[in-house]
């Protein structure tokens, strides 16, 4: 019997003290009245392994003690889809703008590697907290609903407060059975684009990254870039800033899934510019010699191959270019009046 | 236990809960007190462990479908449960409920 005291003792710590006393001396009631009739079929006392036996069949005693609790949720069914939901559109746009603000500071303040990596270290400890947050919230909501449903309906009936009109338009495959984009790919999208931007900001700073080891080959060589691919980086840069600020509005404007393929052939059309530009390059010169007056005798042959050829790949780059584009904007045309014979039939 | 093992396992744990109480309320329109209805109830082929039982009273009798009270029995206090007014009216409609859906699934079958 002191097994059993000891184990409702257990029980109690586990209940609410309002209803405590009442409910263990019922379960003693009930287990006391079983285990009489135990005793009596075995026509002895149970022996401690045997009381043990019945009691680990009963339960552990928190697990029993949960059974009395009416069932408890930080976030209940009923709302964890809005949850769920959230938390990815609060994860999306913490990266984004953390992202901007990395990316403007460290091309700002401080543009170098160690920056860059202090940058990514810090996005696991963000996305927590943002975690957290969103979870608190929730479950602040959740205790509301749960505890005062007359105070809040709105908030305990959330899954039937909506509308049918509401939806989000029908998932249609395009003309070239191409699907939507998953909003997740979208998103990838954005925050590697913001990545790529920043990596190409510390470019300038931090050649290897872009070189590798052939920038350190680079530096003692006697070959060095013009000037004008400076111009040409900053073409770049905005391109990819164009592009990605395009992108971004897009995402939140909702307008993710399907990109018009106008926008496409408009970054394509701004894609030419920095080709072009490289078209521009004064007698063609991309290449020359870190000390012209020393080298020129030894390497001048060499600088005006290598620009020969550099110019030479530019124009069939550019080429291709523009051949892809005239391609893009047929297809559009030819898309274009295709929809209007569909909708004359 | 594999993970079909479990799957089943949830399955069955997920159709026998209504089952439960529908027993439970079909026994308690005779009064009983907790062992005795779990005694009873296995007496007919339905063993429910104590852990299970005992807080399912607490939470018909919150319900309203059940009402109790302490009286002494063997020198011992005991709480007697049975079927309340709501909880007749209630169980005819859930027994109504489960003959139409036993009948349904024979059907199926």
């Amino acid at each position: 019997m002191e097994l059993l005291d000891r184990y409702l003792q257990a029980v109690k710590k586990h209940l609410p003290w309002k209803r405590q006393d009442d409910i263990i001396a019922e379960l003693r009631a009930n287990l006391e009245a079983q285990l009489e009739d135990k005793e009596a079929a075995l026509g002895r006392p149970l022996t401690q392994g045997e009381t043990e036996d019945w009691l680990r069949q009963i339960g552990a005693p928190i697990q029993v003690a949960a059974r009395y609790l009416p069932q408890q949720y930080l976030i209940g069914p009923a709302l964890f889809p809005t949850y769920w939901f959230v938390l990815r559109l609060a994860f999306m746009w913490s990266m984004i703008i953390y992202a901007i603000v990395s990316a403007v500071l460290i091309a700002t303040q401080s543009p170098n590697g160690t920056a860059f990596l202090e940058a990514v270290l810090r996005v696991p400890g963000i996305l927590i907290q943002v975690a957290a947050w969103v979870t608190l919230i929730f479950a602040v909501i959740e205790f509301a609903a749960a505890h005062y449903p007359e105070k809040c309906p709105e908030i305990a009936g959330v899954t039937t407060q909506w509308s049918p009109s509401t939806l989000p338009p029908l998932e249609r495959e395009d003309a070239d059975g191409k699907k939507p984009r998953h909003f997740s790919h979208a998103v990838a999208e954005v925050v590697f684009g913001y990545i790529f931007l920043i990596w190409l900001l510390l470019i300038p700073h931090y050649p290897y990254l872009l070189l590798g080891p052939g920038a350190y080959y680079l530096h003692g060589s006697p070959f060095q870039l013009a000037p004008f691919w400076v111009t040409f980086y900053w073409a770049v840069v905005g391109l990819n800033v164009l592009q990605l600020g395009w992108r971004s509005v897009d995402l939140a404007r909702g307008a993710w899934q399907k990109p018009p393929r106008l926008q496409h052939i408009v970054m394509s059309a701004f894609g030419l510019i920095p080709l072009g530009l490289l078209l521009t390059v004064r007698d063609q010169v991309y290449v020359t010699l870190t000390h012209p007056a020393l080298d020129q005798a030894r390497y001048g042959g060499t600088v005006d191959s290598m620009n020969k050829a550099i110019h030479l790949g530019v124009l069939v780059v550019l080429a291709i270019a523009v051949l892809s584009l005239a391609w893009e904007i047929g297809q559009m045309r030819m898309g274009a009046y295709r929809k209007r014979a569909a909708g004359m039939r | 236990m594999t993970v079909t093992d479990n799957v089943f396992e949830n399955l069955r744990l997920e159709l026998r809960r209504g089952c439960l109480t529908l027993a439970v309320l079909a026994q308690l329109r005779q009064e009983h007190y907790g062992y005795t209805l779990r005694k009873a109830l296995a007496e007919r082929g339905l063993e429910i462990d104590e852990s299970t039982l005992y807080p399912l009273l607490r939470r018909l009798e919150t319900q309203g479908l059940l009402e109790s009270e302490w009286r002494e029995e063997d020198k011992r206090n005991k709480r007697f449960y049975h079927l309340s007014g709501d909880g007749q009216r209630i169980f005819g409609q859930l027994l109504g409920e489960w003959r139409a859906i036993n009948a349904s699934i024979d059907n199926i079958l």
